[in-house]
């Protein structure tokens, strides 16, 4: 049942799988394969980071602020700390922070998207309500309340970020959800005796699927962006070694006033790279999922992007997926 | 970043209150070529910034720097030799028994708006806080301490009786601005909660009425405070027509700006920059400061868990494993000098030079902890009572920055000790209630990190360690009665020597103890471009609460 | 009647959300640990009783619901109660950071719309050339970068050309012509309006683009093309005003954002605005700065959601209640 293609989701890709449905992404459209080396590249580089720093990411080898030089490429921190190490040893855990937090937000957004679109009633109402809520507060303020209430730490951070963005996708898989609990064969299946949990796992899941991981790769992009962010403002343990982290070190101890550029530059690269990468990718497969870009009667050439744009008019329509003009 | 909130709201409050410092040896009339040239506008940058400008209100530096410019004092400090000299008291007084002081005050002085100011204004004011000392006046009321009345019985003379004598009369009262009882009386009725509300800002043609060298004529919260010459001001005129305090969010912003001649001068240059100022050809002023950096050893004797930290050798150890002139050389890029007495230097006199900090030394510490009969286990880590030493140290937002740097070379010297840290960081607030915790009985908690800015006279700081202050300013849950008895005995000595002495043998009895070990004593960094001069500094900048010497003094050259 | 029952259903859940939101950030500010009045009554030789007038002065003694009574009460009439900070009306401080916020987010956002929606079209317009590489290309590196980051860079380049702090040069005494002062602002807001402006727009030129692709998939674009129109006007009579639609609403909501401020932007700017109040509040346990803060973002997004709405609901005849 699950390779049957419904109007208005896939239509228009042929499809065995969802892994059958990745690769075609990716034979079809460039930008994900950028965006999945990109996403590749940092994940290889995060898991290699303990063999091949060149120093220790967190004992002093260097002179404070000394600039790149043949030794330290990027140059050294205000604690005299090699920053290529360090950067190396930040993305590790500015990747973990942002998969981990994803992964609560897909569970939360998806589990309460299914239930909320599936069963309605008084559920739907709750949930909404709740959602509502997180969609007319600024993340940036809200995580920063959260933060200051548990204390800054990484775990903290993984569920503010989860807690935050999960009402995103919890909105768009629910509008899948609903849409797709009217067509034939998912009534049949409840006519016939289904169960909800079958039907659920059996039916709407596959179909909301590939939306979901679009949606995941997407949200880890906000989360390392929520992560540098609530960084930034002082929020994080600053015992931790992450991009965020980096960053704000140097700008608190005025690294831009000390002409340490090498401190804020290569760190920053590196978050926009990533970022941009999740988007690449997700965006692929979002346009894919999408069939109405891949006609336009103007011009030959197929090469789309293009961004979610929620339910349409509902309260809650939000440019992208979790990040708004909130946040900056 | 977090230079708003550098020092814990409490904190904050006792730099302010505790104005009362100069420099110990901190003064220094920077540049002296070129003739004096009066007039111009100097503008000052600073990161931390004017919280309010109700007296009643206020717990910033920058506020009761002001106050100091914009009203009279009864007396000051001269930052050149660090005594008491008048302000609107041209003299004083004090009976036999010390419980008499007769203040003789400046006649025929004016407010900025013409109305007299006379010595009824500053019995008004010391009544008033007296009379509301228990709620909205409460933030002046120790300043007043002991005090049975204040009567002015001329228009020129004000007379305050103690009900037992007090050693630091003056230190305190150069705390207490003078306020003008026409302007003020009217919020002084019924509870007196309007003379929290009142916000005392200046608006267009109606300037914050004034008896100091300065008139505020203008304020934008979080932007700009301005400032005039006040022609009525019943002492020496400034050299300078006016002068404008402008307030950055950060560090980095306000240094670029003064790099780039937006503004003239800078106070508390961070470390890293200085260097950069040099070159840029700006004059940078290092001096001594009165902000010293601790960590923190739980000491009430009552504490619940991990007791092997009351263990005196455990607490020596742990001295010998910092390594403070790392911690100056990294953390301070050398801009603090190490130190172990929690009366700092900079008070001159008062701070006892045979305090002085054990050597870095590992082995010795190792030695020690072993004698204590802790054994390392499997991983290295030590092992009392049946549980590894491995503690968490709470660490408050204030420490960010130079202090996660100090934590780095502590925790990298205790690992070498078989002893573990962790470093719990969060705001202030929190911290201070994780150190209290549970209901200010300070039972739980092990180790932390903190500042504080004590005052040029070292009763505040002092206080700070004995049992009343549970749940007030105690960060460390020390409590000795025999330190209370010589904290009660030094605040009744009016002999300077003898209270000296009694200072002296409190300095060494909380450093014997170790509630604290001190880290360093941080320094007072100013920038200016060299087209000004005349600054007077002290361990508290430029722009100071301790006395109207600076921007008096100051001018272009 | 369609509308109007749609325009009260809307409402509803508006008022719905504003109070969810009023009740929500009431007890999100009182779990947080330590108390505001410990902080107040940190001052040499207090005493007990001081604390108590102090928490007696802020109603902290009283049981949370009946704190919450008060403060639903304090709302109707329009009281948002006084700054624990400043002893200040909440009201008065906040009308303050808007004042200084709104233009300078505003600025930025509007030029983010502008360009965004001119560079949407152009890149759907020229549909796979090396314009439209170029434009998607950097409108996703300039929504990657992050925003710090980002105000850093222009802080580093244009330190020594622009102002880079505050609203204006603060140091003037006397009297100083409008334009004279409006100028000075402008030049202040360069670098804080710049940074917004590129956060934000790349976010408008993609969505503007695939909306406007999307339109061009339409069968009526192949009729018009069939019937011999020229591109340019196909694009502007009929793609065009489609396309808007979903833009229109985003738009909306983007404005509702502007009141929200710049937290990040403020911070690295000194942009006096509210962001920054709401940075500064959380740290000195402001609660009444805080709530008041959070409710006037959130009724500020939620009523322009709900303008969102009618406004689509107009618009596009094919929505149903």
């Amino acid at each position: 049942m699950s390779a049957v293609q419904e109007p208005g989701l896939t239509e228009g890709l042929s499809v065995q799988s969802h892994a059958g449905f990745l690769r075609s992404v990716l034979r079809e459209r460039k930008a994900a394969v950028v965006g999945l080396g990109i996403i590749a590249f940092f994940v290889v580089l995060s898991v290699v980071a303990p063999l091949v720093v060149p120093y220790s990411p967190n004992a002093q080898t260097c002179a404070v602020f000394a600039p790149p030089s043949a030794r330290h490429w990027f140059g050294c921190d205000d604690g005299g700390i090699d920053l290529l190490s360090e950067i190396m040893q930040g993305g590790r855990i500015s990747l973990l922070i942002g998969f981990t937090a994803t992964v609560v937000s897909m569970i939360l957004g998806g589990g309460i998207g299914i239930v909320s679109g599936y069963f309605g009633g008084w559920v739907d109402v709750t949930f909404m309500r709740i959602v509502d809520y997180l969609l007319v507060i600024p993340d940036l303020a809200f995580a920063m309340v959260i933060s200051e209430v548990w204390g800054p730490s990484v775990f903290h951070v993984i569920v503010v970020i989860g807690i935050l963005e999960w009402s995103g996708t919890a909105r768009v898989i629910r509008a899948q959800v609903m849409s797709v609990k009217e067509r034939v064969y998912v009534k049949r299946a409840r006519a016939v005796g289904a169960g909800n949990g079958r039907v659920i796992f059996r039916h709407i899941l596959p179909q909301v699927g590939p939306l979901l991981i679009a949606n995941t790769v997407l949200t880890i992009a906000v989360a390392i962006y929520l992560e540098t962010a609530l960084a930034f403002l002082g929020l994080e343990d600053p015992s931790t070694t992450t991009w965020g982290t980096i960053l704000e070190h140097a700008f608190a101890r005025a690294a831009v006033s000390a002409g340490a550029w090498w401190a804020i530059v290569p760190d920053g690269i590196a978050i926009t790279l990533l970022i941009m990468g999740c988007f690449l990718f997700g965006q692929a497969i979002e346009d894919a999922l999408n069939p109405r870009l891949k006609v336009a009667h103007l011009s030959i050439r197929r090469w789309t992007l293009r961004t979610l744009v929620g339910g349409a008019a509902g309260m809650g329509v939000r440019p992208l997926v979790g990040r708004g003009p909130d946040a900056i | 970043m977090r230079r708003t909130m550098r020092l814990p709201a409490g904190l904050v409050a006792i730099a302010l209150l505790a104005a009362a410092c100069s420099g110990g040896g901190g003064s220094t009339s920077a540049g002296s070529s070129g003739g004096v040239k009066n007039g111009g506008t100097l503008r000052i940058g600073t990161a931390s910034g004017i919280d309010s400008l109700n007296p009643f209100v206020a717990q910033q530096q920058d506020a009761y720097s002001t106050f100091e410019y914009i009203y009279p004092f009864l007396v000051q400090y001269d930052t050149n030799n660090l005594q008491f000299t008048g302000d609107f008291a041209t003299r004083w007084n004090e009976s036999a028994d010390g419980l008499t002081w007769t203040f003789h005050t400046h006649p025929n002085a004016k407010w900025s708006d013409g109305q007299p100011l006379t010595a009824n204004d500053a019995a008004w004011t010391l009544n008033t806080i007296l009379k509301f000392s228990n709620g909205p006046t409460g933030n002046s009321a120790g300043m007043l301490a002991h005090v049975k009345s204040v009567t002015a019985p001329d228009a020129n003379t004000l007379v305050i009786t103690y009900q037992k004598p007090v050693a630091n009369v003056l230190s305190n009262l150069q705390q207490v601005a003078i306020l003008p009882e026409h302007v003020w009386q009217q919020y002084a009725t019924g509870k007196g909660t309007g003379l929290r509300t009142y916000n005392n800002q200046p608006t267009p043609g109606h300037p914050v009425v004034s008896g100091g060298p300065f008139v505020l004529v203008s304020y934008t919260p979080k932007q700009i405070a301005l400032f005039q010459r006040n022609p009525n001001f019943y002492g020496r005129k400034p050299h300078i027509d006016g002068f404008g305090l402008q307030y950055f969010a950060n560090d980095d912003a306000m240094i670029t700006a003064l790099k780039s001649h937006q503004i003239d001068a800078v106070e508390t240059v961070p470390v890293t920059s200085v260097a950069t100022l040099k070159a840029a050809g700006l004059h940078v002023y290092v001096g001594p400061g009165l902000e010293f950096h601790d960590f923190i050893i739980n000491a009430n004797p009552k504490k619940t868990t991990h007791r092997e930290l009351l263990n005196p050798l455990v607490r020596e150890a742990f001295e010998y494993a910092i390594n403070r002139q790392q911690i100056v050389k990294t953390a301070w890029l050398g801009y603090a000098q190490p130190g172990a007495s929690i009366v700092p230097p900079g008070t001159g006199a008062w701070s006892d030079p045979s305090v002085t900090p054990l050597p870095f030394d590992i082995q010795k510490a190792n030695q020690l902890l072993d004698q204590a009969g802790y054994k390392r286990g499997p991983n290295g880590i030590r092992i009392a009572d049946g549980h590894p030493m491995s503690y968490q140290v709470i660490f408050p937002n204030d420490e960010a920055g130079a202090g996660d740097r100090a934590f780095q070379i502590i925790q990298a010297g205790f690992q070498q000790i078989g002893v573990q840290l962790q470093q719990r960081p969060m705001d202030d607030t929190a911290a201070f209630n994780a150190i209290s915790a549970p209901n200010s009985t300070y039972q739980t908690f092990d180790l932390a990190m903190w500042d504080w800015v004590p005052l040029e006279d070292p009763d505040f700081i002092l206080s700070v360690l004995t049992c009343s202050q549970y749940g007030n300013w105690s960060d460390s849950g020390y409590c000795n009665p025999a330190y209370d008895k010589l904290y009660q005995e030094q605040g009744v000595a009016v002999n300077p020597k003898a209270r000296q002495q009694l200072v002296y043998q409190m300095q060494q009895m909380i450093y014997n103890a170790r509630p604290y070990i001190v880290l360093n004593y941080q320094d007072v960094i100013d920038a200016w471009w060299n087209n000004w001069t005349g600054f007077v500094e002290s361990n508290q900048n430029f722009f100071n609460p301790l006395s109207k010497q600076s921007l008096t003094e100051v001018h272009q050259t | 009647m369609r509308g109007a029952d749609y325009v009260i259903k809307r409402a509803g859940f508006a008022v719905l959300t504003i109070f969810v939101a009023i009740t929500i950030n009431f007890f999100l500010f009182r779990v947080l640990p330590g108390n505001a009045v410990a902080d107040l009554s940190r001052v040499p030789r207090a005493t007990p009783q001081l604390r108590h007038a102090l928490e007696v002065e802020f109603g902290l003694d009283k049981p949370k619901w009946e704190q919450y009574l008060i403060y639903l009460k304090q709302l109707a009439h329009g009281n948002m109660g006084v700054s624990y900070a400043t002893q200040q009306p909440v009201s008065t401080l906040l009308a303050n950071d808007l004042k200084n916020t709104i233009p300078m987010v505003a600025v930025g956002t509007i030029a983010a719309i502008l360009i965004g929606v001119l560079t949407g079209i152009l890149s759907a317009w020229r549909r796979g050339s090396a314009l439209d590489h170029l434009s998607t290309n950097l409108a996703i590196a300039f929504y990657a970068f992050p925003t710090q980051f980002l105000g850093l860079m222009l802080l580093i380049l244009f330190a020594s050309v622009l102002p880079t702090s505050g609203m204006m040069n603060p140091f003037v005494l006397g009297p100083e012509s409008l334009w004279a002062r409006l100028k000075d602002i402008g030049a202040h807001m360069i670098l804080p309006a710049l940074t917004v402006c590129l956060t934000l727009y790349g976010e408008f030129t993609l969505i503007m683009r695939s909306s406007m692709l999307e339109t061009l998939g339409e069968d009526y674009v192949l009729t018009a093309r069939a019937k011999g129109l020229p591109d340019r006007k196909i694009v502007s009579r009929h793609a065009l005003r489609n396309a808007l639609l979903p833009i229109a609403t985003v738009v909306a909501i983007s404005l509702g954002w502007i009141v929200g401020g710049a937290i990040l932007v403020e911070f690295i700017f000194t942009w006096p605005g509210i962001g920054w109040a709401m940075w500064q509040a959380i740290y000195q346990r402001d609660y009444p700065m805080l709530q008041g803060g959070f409710l006037v973002l959130a009724v500020s997004v939620i009523v322009l959601n709900f303008i969102a709405d009618l406004a689509y609901f107009r618009l596009d005849p094919r929505i149903k209640e």
